[in-house]
């Protein structure tokens, strides 16, 4: 009874490391970290789950109030178009994601770092804002084809922070009723 | 004498037929009436650019949709897909439009990659029928003039290789005074107005993402640009939840957004010159990939048409079931064929 419990645990909600995973919190801010459609995305699902959220994919840090939000979710994707279209260079948006996270935990509002736009969202860009953002982590929620070369799984292993994966952007809609409260 | 006047009387035969090329597209009951692109902008009619429009009318007041194959007709699964539609769709509420050839020029010249035959046999519901595989751009003939050494698009923005000024996708909005492809581009920028459509899709093929070894023995990375919907930036909500539908039925799809520098193309100046809400499809086309030496468009074992085709009209109908349920607004339509059906019963037995 419990492996067919934790079979369907598996295949709804994808795996997760061993990690306890904590319990988020609504209001949520969604920000795009690299400003690749990935965090509409993540904005439409959420909508779908009901979740009560914000979407700014430019938002700064001198912008962002501690006060009205429990969550802060950051959504890894760099897009070379999207940072045009948005009138910021690439190393000005790792600074703007970085800061955004400092005062997230400075304040300890957990944060959230998503990728769901697959493998060819991988890339030395999106890489390196990762690399960034890693340390911030209270907890991964990635895409299956996202982690075909397991750097989630060993960023999760090094800061010891859970990791929830899902196989179709849909079901991330499952993650996000399961672990946030609202 | 007799031999000589013969020999110019086949050769002017054989230019009057190419420059007089027209699509095969056998309607189905859905379609309500057929125009010409140049109802839009007389200047195009008589020629080669002048092109077949479809009207899929319910009847019933709602939204107008605007299906465009054949942007660039070596793209083939855009125009088989838009085809299929014509053939076997019924609109049942608000109203779509068609144009399955939208570089009816380019798809009478055969493609300059020349691996794939200009023409196609494959059979249908009524027996042999040919598909077309035409080039990327204008047939300079009917451009009537030689390329620049540089494309330059009213915007200013420019592109190295010349021959873009006869690529339609990299024209719009159009010129109505300007060459015949940015005249082309010109026309449907004006039915999209008078129709008042809501919103459109503009489908391609792109290269595979296979990776391949070079000359030199370098392993290089395919394409980046199949299995993409590229949205303009008004759109982008909607397609990104068309392509959660899609990939809910196996399918995944990538999102992109209109590179607001790159002007030209249709997601972007189309939105922008109308209000009309834009997208662009690419899927993944064997005959696009430079380094193939040999190319079967329709039987590739990874990548056959059959699947491609359905790709594109799974994305049709989650486009259409978006643009719904984001705006409140419905179009319904009836008898598209579904990606399984597609895979099971191959393109054939859904054209006429």
């Amino acid at each position: 009874m419990v492996l067919v419990f934790l079979t369907f645990n598996i295949l709804a909600f994808g795996a997760t490391t061993s990690t306890q995973v904590p319990m988020l919190e609504a209001p949520v801010m969604v920000v795009s970290a690299g400003q690749s459609p990935g965090a509409l995305q993540f904005s439409v699902v959420a909508k779908m789950a009901k979740l009560p959220h914000t979407f700014e994919k430019l938002l700064r840090a001198e912008d962002f109030d501690p006060t009205k939000y429990k969550t802060l979710v950051l959504v890894v994707g760099a897009s070379s178009k999207g940072l045009g279209a948005a009138g910021i260079d690439f190393e000005a948006e790792v600074k703007r994601v970085v800061a955004l996270a400092e005062k997230a935990k400075a304040h300890k509002i957990p944060i959230v770092i998503c990728h769901l736009e697959g493998a060819t969202r991988r890339g030395p860009m999106s890489d390196r804002i990762l690399d960034a953002l890693a340390a911030y982590a209270s907890i991964f929620m990635v895409k299956t084809s996202s982690d075909e070369d397991g750097k989630f799984k060993s960023l999760s292993e090094e800061f010891k922070v859970p990791l929830l994966y899902f196989q179709k952007t849909s079901d991330l809609k499952n993650i996000i009723q399961e672990h946030f409260v609202y | 004498m007799k031999r000589l006047l013969l020999f110019f009387s086949i050769i002017c035969a054989v230019t009057a037929f190419a420059a007089f090329f027209q699509p095969d597209v056998r309607p189905g009951y859905g379609v309500t009436d057929i125009g010409w692109l140049s109802d839009y902008f007389p200047p195009l009619r008589g020629t080669n650019l002048d092109t077949p429009v479809f009207y899929m009318d319910s009847g019933v007041e709602g939204p107008t949709f605007l299906l465009m194959g054949g942007t660039h007709p070596r793209e083939i699964a855009s125009m088989v897909a838009a085809t299929i539609f014509v053939e076997n769709v019924v609109v049942k509420k608000g109203r779509v439009i068609v144009i399955p050839y939208a570089n009816k020029s380019a798809a009478s010249i055969p493609d300059t990659f020349g691996k794939v035959p200009h023409f196609i046999p494959v059979k249908s519901r009524s027996g042999p029928r040919f598909l077309v595989y035409g080039d990327r751009r204008t047939d300079p003939k009917d451009q009537g003039m030689p390329d620049p050494e540089k494309f330059v698009h009213p915007s200013g923005f420019e592109l190295e290789d010349g021959a873009e000024a006869r690529n339609l996708n990299r024209q719009y909005p159009g010129v109505p005074e300007g060459n015949p492809t940015q005249q082309l581009a010109y026309a449907i920028i004006q039915l999209i107005k008078a129709e008042k459509v809501n919103f459109n899709l503009d489908m391609h093929e792109s290269g595979t993402p296979e990776e391949y070894v070079d000359e030199s023995g370098n392993i290089k990375k395919g394409g980046r640009l199949a299995f993409t919907l590229v949205c303009n930036p008004a759109a982008l909500e909607i397609g990104a939840m068309a392509l959660l539908m899609l990939e809910d039925q196996g399918i995944t799809f990538n999102l992109e957004e209109s590179n607001p520098e790159f002007r030209g193309l249709s997601h972007l100046e189309i939105y922008n010159a109308t209000g009309c809400l834009s997208f662009l499809s690419e899927t993944p086309n064997p005959g696009q990939d430079p380094w193939r030496k040999h190319v079967d468009v329709i039987n590739d074992p990874k990548y056959p048409l059959k699947l491609r085709v359905g790709m594109q009209l799974e994305l049709i109908r989650c486009l259409i079931e978006a643009y719904n349920m984001y705006t409140g607004e419905a179009i319904q339509i009836e008898g598209l064929p579904s990606f399984q059906d597609l895979m099971e019963k191959d393109v054939g037995s859904f054209l006429n």
